[in-house]
């Protein structure tokens, strides 16, 4: 950001303010790395500060807990993924169910670049320590909405019944994408596993929302 | 972690009673499992402590020590106990079932009101198998894979009678209602959803994923 010479004298709130903004970039930086090792509950605040370089002190000023650092560093990838498929949709055709699968498999793919850091995610949803500011998973509306949208195109074009409850069909899913990464941890599963069982299970759900015949 | 309970010690030996230092034994660990079950509730997995457990206990470090290996050797007995009990309440609940789908939605309700009481304990539960070093722990509990045989059995029976189709994918269908079985917990833990607000979203869930196993 550059700033013209109308602007007023230089101050410091700006100064600081991009101070801020800086310790909070390393801060989320040192943390997305380290959630990866060590899962959730291996991770401490003062191995995040150690990392980033900053003092223990000025983590807790821009975050209230570690749970809402887990959040910022998940709402800063969400970003890019949702770019990713906002890059890719016009590109999608097919049945509702094939466009799901490939929405999904782009999910798949773009956590697994970070197994760990996505199930500690999901662990962080049942933490003790949570604060308010934290948007564990399964609480975040973005995704949600793009598979209402999907299924909302379902129903123009035929293949979704036009009484089914998008919530629900949105929350089954949301719980078979989470719960499939569990064969992560009870069976080393890789990614392609885990878009193969993803596929069948979204077969399954479509067979619940498509018009009968 | 050997240890023989009283009761195994009588069946073995029908005429002696359980020594004295046998019962003594099995009481400092049903007091440490009951502590132990409070202070996971209170303070989830990870902030409840071996230390802390004792002292709620009125015992030594030492003594917990002597009876149970490491704080998640105690965890695992506490889940291993309750997965036993819903077992059991769960079979029964899938036996008063009319139809598959009614079947289904019992062995839920018999699940989210086994908890009701104890969500604290389930939420410190969700916890460390989400952690890729405790989960395998608990996910590898012999009854953790029988809850998928209860819909399995369900299922099986159904396409028997007709209901379902021989197509019916019985094992991802039941991996699948076990999923979203769990997938509502945390309405009932952070949300303060009632049985009848579970039992109304399950209903249809259940729908959803058997209806295109239906025989049509």
């Amino acid at each position: 950001m550059t700033t013209d010479a109308e602007s007023p004298p230089a101050a410091s709130p700006p100064a600081r303010w991009s101070q801020k903004e800086a310790t909070r970039q390393r801060v989320i930086d040192a943390a997305r790395d380290l959630f990866d090792t060590h899962g959730y509950q291996g991770t401490t605040i003062r191995e995040i500060a150690r990392h980033a370089g900053v003092a223990v002190g000025s983590v807790f000023t821009t975050f209230a807990s570690k749970g809402e650092i887990l959040s910022e560093v998940m709402a800063t990838r969400l970003a890019a993924l949702c770019a990713e498929i906002g890059r890719l949709s016009p590109h999608i055709h097919g049945s509702t169910a094939d466009r799901l699968r490939t929405m999904f498999a782009v999910h798949f793919e773009f956590e697994a670049r970070q197994t760990r850091l996505f199930l500690a995610h999901v662990a962080a949803a049942y933490d003790w320590t949570l604060t308010p500011g934290a948007q564990p998973y399964g609480r975040n509306a973005h995704f949600q909405e793009v598979i209402k949208a999907t299924l909302a195109r379902g129903v123009a074009q035929g293949d979704v019944r036009s009484d089914a409850d998008p919530q629900e069909v949105v929350d089954l899913l949301m719980a078979a994408y989470a719960w499939t990464w569990r064969l992560v941890i009870t069976e080393s599963a890789d990614v392609k596993a885990m878009i193969a069982v993803m596929d069948r299970q979204i077969g399954l759900v479509a067979g619940g929302f498509t018009p009968k015949s | 972690m050997k240890h023989i309970s009283p009761n195994l010690v009588a069946a073995d030996i029908p005429a002696r009673p359980p020594t004295r230092r046998a019962l003594a034994k099995q009481q400092t660990r049903e007091k440490v499992l009951a502590a132990a079950r409070r202070l996971f509730s209170e303070e989830g997995y990870e902030g409840a402590t071996i230390r802390d457990i004792a002292a709620a206990a009125g015992m030594s470090t030492g003594a917990v020590f002597a009876n149970f290996s490491d704080k998640s050797d105690l965890f695992r007995e506490i889940m291993a106990d309750d997965m036993e009990s819903l077992r059991g309440a769960m079979r029964d609940a899938a036996t008063r079932g009319r139809t598959l789908e009614d079947a289904v939605l019992k062995v839920f309700m018999a699940g989210y009101t086994f908890y009701k009481s104890r969500l604290q304990l389930a939420r410190a539960a969700f916890s460390v198998s989400w952690d890729k070093d405790g989960g395998p722990t608990l996910r590898g509990l012999p009854s953790s894979v029988a809850f998928h045989e209860i819909f399995a059995e369900q299922m099986d029976a159904a396409v028997e009678r007709g209901e379902l189709g021989e197509e019916a994918e019985v094992k991802l269908r039941a991996q699948m209602l076990f999923d979203t079985y769990l997938s509502n917990f945390p309405q009932a833990i952070f949300e303060g959803w009632s049985l009848d607000a579970l039992q109304s979203r399950s209903r249809d869930q259940i729908r959803i994923i058997l209806a295109g196993a239906r025989r049509s």
